[in-house]
């Protein structure tokens, strides 16, 4: 602590200055993301020892595909999970987009206004999700456990279950291969809606309003912000992202399938509460995020790197999930513990 | 009606004129004829039992609830709130007993919270944290940063940031609703010296408490209120705890003394 030079009689106000003072950056670390960062460094080497092949240019820049679209709807399941809310429909909104986009090109739509209906039609379908939670008071964990429902059921039906190929002459179908530093457009897209997310969370009142909203909605409502219009934004961001993701996992597979990104919205949320966005609401974090995408697609690529048997896989990745969010308890409290230790009084 | 209301002031003392307010809720009557002033820099205390209707007329001054019948002035002029926004413009600003209050955002971010100071499209944290900063040294807040989490603060320090951000909109009236209720006893001093503060500002506080020691040390004028009735009006050193509690409790003299003193 420096002393200013106050006079000693002058009352017990602290100074301007110091009040505004930044904290230090151990302690504006959010704990548990740390934790996990450490968790995620742990198995990334395990998995580099334990095959050689892992640690190849080759297999990250195949593993940052892979996560991509867990990333880019990750990023935006953060504002819904912090905002309070879920969005379990996330992963048939990819399915949907995925299908109902590819039977569009095969149809004759120029990949141009494919691209820009993927992304309505994933934004449509996170607006529905939000009316109905925000302006008609239904829960999330409800309208969206229905939207789950009926929007990969729209999507099998459309198609009757039968994967949609897409033309390799198309823009989608080149997207999907098109790489760039020898990354994949699906992994620079994340990377993109990860600053994206980082700024929209932390620098916009937007973000702030989430942050308020899952923490006291009543709070937010009575200092003049649309909370209902915040919350419904939340959920169409969702919709957006799975759009999207669902556009990219389409171009990258060749073709839409109704029946693709079973249990994605699952994978989803155990890579944002993973990273320590609380799924009471009121706190997130995008780089958690972008932690716990990569520990669940690390432990994924590097499972089938070591031929262990693809049933394991969910396993493995279930009970990491527990294992790590157990630590990731008990590390908050370890930290507590040691910054009561190293206080000065 | 008030049997020693309408004290006469020089108009631009008064800030707030409450005349025959009423409101019912169905077939219960909550307000049946209030009367009530508020004076600049003065601190008044609004004290009644529990339904005795306190609570109601405050939610009415601040625009949260629509009262039937009768009239408000501020500053002179009549008035009729539909929204706690038009009661805002008015300058009038209350402190509810839950805060409104994000624990998860830090000191700075409530106090701004619907009006963070912007850079472009993007909150301006530096100057959020610096004024809100300003704010709380110049009101002598004990909080040890701006950047404090809600959630970290005990509940006096929760309770004088939100006096603070209701200060900061720079108000002719504030409204506190038990702001010392369930605090401990130090704290309690820190909120009490805080409203001694705002009110030297030339703020009118309306205090509403159970706490009748806590009257005596701020207030400078009580109001009492009984079945939805202000029924008297009487400055602070006319009266006693003993006396106070005989006009809450509309019994003659002294009865109840010793439980009021919890």
């Amino acid at each position: 602590m420096s002393t200013t030079q106050t006079p000693p009689e002058a009352p017990a106000g602290p100074s301007v200055q110091r009040l505004a003072r930044q904290r230090s950056l151990w302690e504006r670390t959010n704990k548990a993301t740390l934790v996990m960062a450490g968790v995620t460094l742990a198995v990334f080497v395990f998995f580099a020892l334990a095959d050689s092949a892992f640690l190849t240019f080759a297999n990250l820049s195949n593993l940052a595909t892979q996560v991509g679209p867990v990333l880019i709807v990750g990023v935006a399941m953060t504002f819904v999970i912090t905002a309070g809310q879920i969005d379990l429909s996330v992963g048939s909104i990819v399915a949907f987009v995925a299908a109902i986009s590819a039977q569009l090109l095969v149809s004759g739509w120029d990949s141009s206004l494919v691209m820009v209906a993927a992304l309505l039609m994933g934004l449509g379908w996170g607006l529905v999700n939000g009316w109905f939670t925000a302006y008609q008071g239904i829960p999330a964990f409800i309208v969206t456990l229905a939207t789950l429902s009926v929007v990969r059921g729209l999507a099998l039906f459309q198609t009757e279950g039968f994967s949609v190929p897409i033309a390799s002459t198309t823009f989608v179908a080149k997207l999907g291969t098109a790489r760039w530093l020898g990354f994949s457009a699906t992994a620079w897209i994340a990377l993109a809606v990860v600053v994206l997310g980082l700024v929209l969370l932390h620098a916009t009142r937007f973000g702030q309003y989430v942050i308020g909203i899952g923490a006291a909605a009543e709070s937010v409502r009575r200092a003049g912000v649309n909370v209902k219009l915040v919350t419904m934004a939340a959920l169409g961001f969702s919709g957006l992202a799975a759009g999207l993701a669902g556009l990219l996992i389409a171009a990258r597979l060749g073709s839409g399938s109704a029946n693709s990104a079973q249990g994605f919205e699952l994978t989803v949320i155990a890579a944002v509460v993973l990273g320590g966005t609380s799924l009471l609401g009121g706190r997130g974090t995008i780089v958690g995020t972008l932690i716990g995408a990569l520990l669940t697609q690390i432990i994924a690529n590097g499972l089938t790197l070591l031929s262990v048997s693809p049933y394991l896989t969910p396993i493995i990745t279930g009970a990491v999930l527990v294992l790590v969010v157990w630590v990731n308890l008990r590390g908050r409290d370890l930290a507590w513990f040691v910054q009561r230790l190293t206080r000065r009084p | 009606m008030a049997p020693t209301g309408s004290t006469t002031t020089a108009p631009g003392d008064l800030l707030v004129e409450l005349s025959g307010i009423t409101k019912s809720y169905g077939p219960v009557k909550s307000l049946r004829g209030v009367d009530l002033t508020l004076r600049r820099g003065e601190v008044l205390g609004l004290v009644g039992d529990n339904g005795a209707g306190k609570s109601t007329l405050m939610k009415v001054l601040a625009g949260a609830v629509q009262h039937d019948d009768g009239e408000i002035r501020v500053h002179g002029r009549p008035v009729r709130f539909s929204t706690p926004s038009e009661a805002q413009a008015e300058k009038i600003g209350i402190v509810y007993q839950d805060l409104a209050l994000c624990d998860t955002l830090d000191v700075a971010s409530n106090l701004f919270l619907g009006r963070e100071p912007k850079r472009g499209p993007f909150i301006d944290r530096k100057a959020m944290h610096e004024q809100a900063a300003r704010i709380l040294a110049d009101l002598h807040v004990k909080v040890t940063s701006t950047h404090q989490e809600i959630g970290t603060l005990s509940g006096g320090q929760r309770q004088t940031v939100a006096i603070a951000r209701a200060v900061s909109f720079a108000p002719d009236v504030l409204i506190l609703d038990e702001p010392t209720a369930a605090l401990a006893v130090a704290e309690v001093e820190s909120v009490l010296r805080l409203i001694g503060e705002v009110a030297a500002q030339g703020v009118g506080v309306i205090l509403i408490t159970h706490r009748l020691q806590d009257l005596f040390r701020v207030c400078d004028r009580i109001t009492v209120m009984y079945e939805g009735q202000s029924v008297d009006d009487a400055a602070i050193a006319d009266l006693d705890i003993e006396k106070l509690v005989g006009l809450i409790t509309r019994t003659p003299q002294p009865t109840r003394t010793e439980g009021s003193r919890a």
